[in-house]
């Protein structure tokens, strides 16, 4: 049940997309919920459950093949039936948007004042010069220092978190009824997104507007929301107050997508992962004992070690002037040891110098300085030919999983291509067989051995991923944001199997990542990292529960919590 | 952005064949492709010998109109009058009068073949009397096939010198780069002529001139190719895994790049094909004793002040059908094979 | 900024070099030997061995090298060996004629096409903007002579409304009498492939982000096309522009050779049919660096168009 008078009523929107030959993509199938005035309402799905299709369908801001039924009631007027001149009247004054990628979404040959104040003149009718005026009223609001001189910065001059504020001056520019805001912080670091969010709540009790808040992000979205919609595959699981939602979840599929969150509480062994919560829950219903999530045991200070890092440094020459040059420092004295069967955690946010760092260990970036020892051996110091034979020992997973396959090789192919290099097998019978025996180690269907990339979705492309490392029996595995890319439920998964396997094989793992509560999970020790310098360095316990700098625990303070009742 | 489920019974289809089971449903596109595969079928046999081997050969009037028209009404003679009267006897001064009588009966002896000449050929005669239909023919075997083998030889080496530029850099990238604006730097017609003053003409020799002049546009673009995926994360997992440079430039790369080579390189056909008319046009083409669709048209502007207008014509449709054909199915190819039609990238 | 032009003009150096030795490597190496093209056909030994010397072609390679070079920086290139006038001047009389008609035709050709592509893209999709596409594509097939030889034939032989060929000394009247045709077929000729150019850079830019910005603001399809979007297809239409440059100065010898127009292009043909090396080899080398220098240029302007564009 809401309050207050309904801004906004979608009821039973349908969005199906022409794909050409026929052919139609129902991308949402029967949605219904209300947004009342002066109320934040969080629309959260995955990728695909389109909770994105959902919003922009409002005011018709899709590409020209979509298609839509149903109705959205703004103030009692149907939105779907309205004249092209009604919905521009509407956008932008009385319902307007934040989008996901500022430094897209704005015009970059256009100065932020001149594209705050376009809105201003169009709907508000002010003359130039109270246009204007109001544009640095606007931009000082969001907080963005000097808004006098940042009217004449052009977007690519200001950071991602300062294009973010650009963006929500100009769609408060009107003063809107209601706000929708499409995914605003994913693109943004972690300590930014808290910036804007607060932002975004403070402006939201100021001007008695509502947000539609669009995420994947369930922490973020208890945080500031106060009623809560869930989708799922295009239709709503579940909606209703926050509380409720977070506490006493009525739907499967909330109650899964709660429990897979890796949390900063508690250590658990493996994560939760959808399909078996959905199980659980089913084994549950049917009087079935209750699983019991186990603990993860601690592990063993003196197992041996495998990679010893010292004074590691990279540097990258830029351009300057008529002839000169100036150094840029991405990685300073990093050093640190890693035992079989451990995991170092590496977090930091965008321009840390952490991927540098994982790159620099194989060698795909030449260090400027330090020592990577394996195994005796100086890895930066290897001849040619040791160093094609080092490469089977450490092994790296990249961020993208639909980039890091190629796109033209069968799942065969990229994994019978190592161990041809490298000679591993006697002949491409055994390889394959060997091939075969890794995809289902690694969770997938022997037949997907002659499949193309592009028939997997991207947790199962990450599998693949790391069963091509598998094929060469490394030690030592660098994952540079393996999971950041997937879905939360996905990434549970992935990271359950690189536990697994972490436990059968004894693999030692280097995970970087941007994301504090997945480093924890995983970790054993974790370094954090800032600036290409290292910032902090102890075992994972102790990094969350007593944090000695600064900015570890400001990074701490800005992980979204989810919901919390007051107390 | 998540992909299709895992659906086992989901045939399992490399790029070539999604795409080509795209092309099928395009109409157009398969359309265009029967017009160009007829084409191809003419020229082989007209490269064969099978059709129009004897385009030389004058087997009709001069300028004689084509077949649906009717032949030229005769001409009038002109404003001379025929001379009235017995012709004068010579006989006393013509030095070679003994001897004629003695010719007449020598020429009797021989049998002189004189086929009649056509008064009407199905696309007319140029004012040779040569047949436009054969030569219509044999212009677009040696018309296309000079605009297919430059074009294959351009992409050769812009692809070749791309690749090693766009995937090395330093050095040798720079070098490349220099190289480039070599060649850029120059209009490209003005490069065409200087290479065609050297050079002179032929066959062959157009097609050395237009590869080599015409291989920068595909340079830069597999450069850019190159650069682009060089920094992409299967190729860093490749060379992660030790796959050598060679192997990561031409077993990894290449194939991801080959659409759009390809698609390039029939830009290169229809506009090879074109600066070919215009070189053969200019009398630096083609060597005299061959035809083509330039030549033709050279021949056409003179006869179409006097109104015969079908070796014009017949030049202008052949080449018009077939390049209009082969756009549009490049157009389609284009698109069959475009990623982001693909939703899989 | 100073600095990037100083850094640019010394980067054209090594350029103009590889110009410069192209050009001499393949007209000494490739070409024919001046000494027996100049001597004619039924030249002796003697006199070609005169004229070899006169030319300076007994001395080893390099010194030649050397010679073209000092004849490049110093501008004199000696006589045309087919007219005996000097290159030089060759350059001044033919050029105006050249740009009396290239620049009405690139001004027309941008001018015209813009509107139509924007047109096209407003109402993408719809049937006009497929038949366009059809239309273009055929138009595209026939080659630009055929246009020239029938649009000849029939506006000037038959129906009269131009003069079939011809050039006067008088600018004014060249640009009202005699160009006017050759610009028309010209324009007609260019106006397919630079629609669907600048349609394509259209097109690209309606599919950006910025884009569903400025429609979620309230602005209309005309405000989006007109403010936002050419604003930023600008830039690649300058590049369009700039590429398209120099290649006017050598005009279109097709329309100087159908209309007897004394342009540059038209020179170079003959040039060509004559083995006139030193008028080829003036030519060539001038309008690289012209067009270098019209590459400088139009970076240059990529500042004032784009404001993301660094100059380093």
């Amino acid at each position: 049940m809401m309050a207050g008078p309904m801004l906004l009523s979608i009821q039973d929107l349908k969005v199906s997309f022409r794909m050409g030959q026929g052919r139609r993509a129902d991308a949402v199938k029967g949605v219904s919920f209300d947004v009342p005035a002066n109320t934040t309402v969080a629309l959260v799905g995955e990728s695909g459950s389109g909770k994105s299709v959902t919003a922009m369908s409002m005011l018709n801001l899709l590409p020209d093949n979509a298609e839509r039924s149903g109705r959205v009631l703004w103030q009692g007027k149907d939105l779907l039936q309205a004249s092209m001149p009604e919905l521009q009247a509407l956008r932008g004054k009385d319902i307007a948007c934040v989008f996901q990628d500022p430094m897209t979404s704005l015009n970059p040959v256009f100065t932020v004042g001149a594209q705050v104040v376009e809105p201003l003149m169009k709907h508000m009718k002010l003359g130039r010069k109270e246009a204007w005026a109001r544009a640095e009223a606007l931009l000082a609001e969001v907080g963005i220092p000097e808004p006098k001189r940042r009217l004449g910065s052009y977007p690519h001059e200001m950071s991602g978190g300062q294009q973010q504020r650009v963006m929500i001056a100009m769609a408060l520019a009107c003063e809107p009824r209601l706000l929708i805001a499409d995914e605003p912080t994913t693109a943004l670091d972690v300590t930014i997104q808290r910036q804007i969010i607060e932002l975004l709540a403070r402006l939201q009790d100021k001007h008695h507007m509502s947000v539609l808040f669009i995420s994947h992000d369930l922490g973020l979205v208890g945080e500031i929301a106060r009623h809560v919609v869930v989708m799922r595959h295009g239709v709503v699981r579940e909606q209703g107050p926050v509380a409720q939602l977070f506490e006493a979840p009525k739907d499967d599929y909330t109650r899964a997508l709660l429990a897979c969150r890796p949390s900063l509480e508690g250590n658990p062994a493996r994560l939760m992962v959808i399909d078996d919560h959905l199980e659980a829950q089913r084994v549950a219903a049917a009087g079935g004992a209750k699983v019991m999530r186990a603990e993860a045991s601690v592990k063993s200070g003196d197992a041996p070690v495998v990679l010893q890092v010292r004074s590691l440094a990279k540097s990258f020459w830029l351009k300057q002037g008529l002839f000169g040059k100036r150094e840029f420092k991405a990685v300073q004295n990093v050093n640190f040891e890693l035992k079989r069967g451990h995991t170092l955690g590496v977090v930091g946010e965008s321009g840390s110098g952490k991927t540098t760092m994982g790159l620099t260990l194989l060698r795909l970036h030449e260090p400027t300085g330090g020592e990577v020892i394996f195994d005796g051996q100086n890895l930066l110091e290897l001849s040619d030919r040791e160093r094609q034979l080092m490469r089977r020992r450490i092994q790296i997973v990249f961020q993208n999983p639909y980039a890091s396959l190629n796109p033209r090789f069968t799942i065969g192919q990229t994994l019978v291509e190592p161990m041809t290099i490298h000679h591993i097998g006697k002949d491409l019978a055994e390889r394959e067989q060997r091939a075969r025996t890794l995809l289902e180690k690694v969770g997938l269907d022997g037949r997907a051995f002659g499949k193309y990339p592009h028939e997997f979705s991207g947790g199962q492309r990450q599998r693949v991923a790391i069963a091509r490392c598998l094929t060469l029996n490394p030690e030592v595995l660098v994952l540079d944001e393996a999971v950041s890319a997937l879905d939360v439920s996905v990434q549970a998964q992935v990271l359950n199997l690189l536990k697994d396997l972490q436990d059968e094989l004894g693999l030692a793992y280097v995970f970087i990542s941007h994301d504090l509560a997945v480093v924890r999970f995983i970790s054993d020790e974790v370094l954090v990292m800032k600036d290409g310098v290292v910032v902090e360095q102890a075992s994972a316990a102790q990094i969350l529960a007593a944090p000695r700098e600064e900015y570890t625990k400001r990074l701490l303070a800005a992980i979204p919590r989810g919901y919390r009742p007051a107390v | 952005m998540p992909g299709p489920p895992d659906d086992a019974a989901q045939r399992s289809e490399g790029v070539w064949h999604a795409a080509w089971r795209r092309y099928k449903s395009d109409r157009v596109g398969m359309v265009s492709l029967v017009i160009v595969i007829a084409f191809l079928l003419l020229i082989a046999a007209a490269a064969l010998g099978l059709v129009a081997k004897d385009w030389q050969k004058e087997v009709g009037v001069p300028n004689a109109p084509p077949t649906f028209m009717g032949p030229a009404a005769a001409q009038a003679v002109g404003a001379i009058e025929a001379p009235k009267g017995p012709n004068v006897d010579l006989s006393d001064i013509d030095p070679l009068a003994p001897r004629y009588k003695e010719w007449d009966e020598r020429a009797k002896q021989y049998q002189t073949t004189e086929t009649a000449k056509a008064e009407t050929l199905p696309l007319g005669a140029d004012r040779l009397g040569r047949d436009v239909l054969a030569k219509a023919v044999k212009g677009t075997e040696i018309s296309v096939f000079v605009g297919v083998v430059a074009a294959v030889v351009a992409t050769l080496i812009g692809t070749g010198l791309g690749a090693f530029g766009g995937f090395f850099g330093g050095k040798i990238g720079d070098f490349l780069e220099w190289l480039y604006n070599v060649f850029e730097s120059i209009p490209g017609i003005l490069l065409i002529f200087a290479f065609a003053a050297v050079f002179g003409r032929g066959i062959w020799t157009v097609v050395l001139i237009l590869g080599l002049t015409g291989w920068t546009g595909m340079y830069r673009q597999v450069r850019a190719e190159f650069i682009k995926h060089a920094g992409r994360e299967y190729v860093r997992s490749a060379e992660a895994i030790g796959a050598s440079r060679l192997s990561r430039m031409f077993r990894h790369i290449l194939p991801n790049v080959s659409h759009v080579v390809l698609v390039r390189m029939s830009l290169l056909v229809v506009g090879f094909i074109k600066a070919e008319v215009i070189l053969s046009y200019l009398g630096l083409g083609v060597p005299v004793d061959q035809v083509s669709w330039g030549t033709m048209l050279a021949e056409a502007q003179s006869e179409l002040i006097l109104g015969h207008w079908w070796q014009l014509a017949a030049a202008t449709l052949f080449m018009a059908a077939f390049v209009t054909a082969f756009s549009l199915m490049a157009d389609a190819a284009r698109d069959a094979l475009d990623p982001k039609l693909r939703g899989a990238e | 900024m100073l600095a990037y032009v100083v850094r640019r003009l010394w980067q054209m150096v090594p350029t103009l070099a590889g110009v410069i030795l192209l050009v001499f490597v393949l007209f000494k190496f490739f070409g024919g030997d001046p000494a027996e093209i100049l001597g004619g056909l039924n030249a002796t030994q003697e006199q070609v061995d005169a004229i070899r010397q006169q030319l300076g072609l007994d001395r080893p390679w390099y010194e030649q090298f050397w010679i073209f070079v000092k004849q490049i920086v110093s501008f004199d290139w000696g006589k045309s060996w087919a007219t005996n006038e000097s290159v030089a001047n060759l350059f001044a009389t033919r050029l105006p004629a050249t740009l009396t008609v290239m620049v009405p035709i690139l001004l027309l050709d941008v001018l015209l096409a813009l509107p139509i592509a924007m047109w096209v893209a407003y109402r993408r999709g719809s049937l006009t903007d497929r038949s366009i596409m059809v239309i273009t594509t055929i138009a595209l097939s026939i080659s630009f002579l055929v246009y020239v030889i029938i649009g000849q034939y029939v506006f000037a032989f038959q129906l009269g409304w131009f003069p079939v060929q011809g050039w006067s000394d008088s600018v004014w009247h060249n640009l009202v009498t005699y160009a006017p045709l050759p610009v028309l077929l010209a324009v007609m000729v260019g106006l397919a492939p630079q629609t669907r150019l600048y349609r394509s850079f259209l097109l690209d830019e309606l599919g950006q982000d910025y884009v569903r910005t400025a429609r979620a603001k309230g602005m209309t399809e005309q405000t989006v096309l007109f403010r936002h979007v050419l604003r930023n297809a600008s830039i690649p239409i300058l590049t369009n522009i700039g590429l398209a440059l120099p290649s006017i100065f050598v005009g279109s010898f097709l329309i100087e050779v159908f209309f007897s127009i004394p342009g540059l292009g038209r020179e170079v043909l003959l040039a060509v049919n004559r083995s006139d090396y030193p008028v080829i080899q003036a030519v060539t080398v001038y309008l690289a660096m012209l067009t270098m220098l019209i590459n400088l240029i139009v970076d240059l302007l990529y500042k004032v168009v784009d404001p993301r564009v660094v100059l380093k």
